[in-house]
């Protein structure tokens, strides 16, 4: 990628991701995975917890004759929020790394904003289990739920 | 294997839906072979879908991706009328992490269908496909709706671009 070692990388990395934390600025994880500006993924703090959004970008349609937003791209938001909720609210020093991931799909994803939260169901020694779930127009009927497994 | 003809008319038209389409097109992979019930893929790597900065590896979400689509595509295909397939669920293993600068290569095939429900499954894999990277599980529904069966939709595409005729083929949902 660049010339940069990756003993370097992890220190500017855990810089960072310190630096996001006493701000309080989750996005500024983001901005550093280069997969969440493809997507268009967004967070901010809102009441106590981590709120993830996804804005409606052509270039997420799955199905253009609904249209509905591609179920890899929900799957993809939802285990990318369970990542940043990962890093931003546990201790880790590095990427957690995804060891598996379970996603049901409740309802298509309609044309429009996603809206996405999780919550840290364990955390052990080396492994987090993480709950995630994304709605559209209301929270208490959600399109997509979402379990995973990282490595820590 | 005997010739199909419901395949060749069926094959191009999921290879523009799922390759020129919304995020299939923005991600760029190729649909390398369609069979009824399979579906071969090859995902290019790409540095704008990184998903660990530290070590340079694609994210997950992609393999997500690449995974329901060639699942999707396969589950699509096994119908007797293709129709678009909604996914109840997918479950994703990540065996081992992705190589940087390497393409993946998906496969996903249906190994069961019900009345209602169609199964399957697929690997993703970078050099070895005994050693896969990802190995994933998705159940699809059967909808009974003629507006989401293949031959509906590409009807209305032609109409669309024949407005001079008000209608020009018979009426769609006609037997």
């Amino acid at each position: 990628m660049n010339n940069q070692t990756t003993d370097e990388l992890l220190l500017d990395w855990q810089e960072r991701v310190g630096a996001a934390r006493q701000e309080c600025d989750p996005q500024s994880l983001l901005d550093m995975i280069p997969y969440a500006a493809f997507i268009g993924a967004q967070a901010k703090v809102d009441d106590q917890r981590l709120l993830y959004w996804l804005d409606k970008r052509a270039s997420n349609i799955g199905n253009p004759s609904l249209p509905a937003i591609h179920g890899g791209v929900i799957g993809g938001f939802l285990e990318l929020a369970a990542a940043i909720e990962i890093i931003y609210s546990l201790d880790v020093a590095e990427v957690p790394k995804v060891v598996d991931f379970s996603l049901d799909y409740l309802r298509p994803g309609r044309y429009k904003t996603i809206y996405a939260s999780c919550k840290v169901m364990r955390q052990g020694k080396k492994l987090v289990n993480v709950s995630a779930k994304a709605w559209q127009d209301d929270e208490q009927t959600p399109i997509a739920t979402a379990r995973c497994h990282f490595l820590i | 294997m005997a010739f199909d003809m419901k395949m060749a008319l069926v094959r191009p038209a999921l290879k523009y839906a799922l390759e020129r389409n919304g995020h299939g097109a923005a991600l760029g992979f190729t649909l390398d072979r369609v069979e009824r019930g399979e579906t071969h893929l090859t995902f290019p790597y790409r540095e704008d879908l990184v998903g660990n900065p530290i070590t340079g590896v694609v994210h997950g979400g992609t393999i997500v991706t690449l995974l329901d689509t060639a699942c999707g595509c396969s589950a699509m295909t096994v119908q007797k009328k293709p129709s678009v397939t909604p996914t109840m669920d997918l479950r994703l293993d990540y065996m081992r992490p992705a190589q940087p600068h390497k393409p993946i290569y998906v496969e996903a095939k249906v190994y069961r269908q019900s009345s209602n429900v169609i199964f399957c499954r697929g690997v993703a894999w970078q050099d070895d496909k005994e050693n896969p990277i990802a190995h994933c599980v998705a159940n699809f529904m059967k909808v009974d709706s003629q507006s989401i069966q293949f031959r509906s939709i590409a009807l209305k595409k032609l109409r669309r671009l024949m407005p001079w005729r008000q209608n020009p083929i018979n009426d769609v949902g006609a037997k």
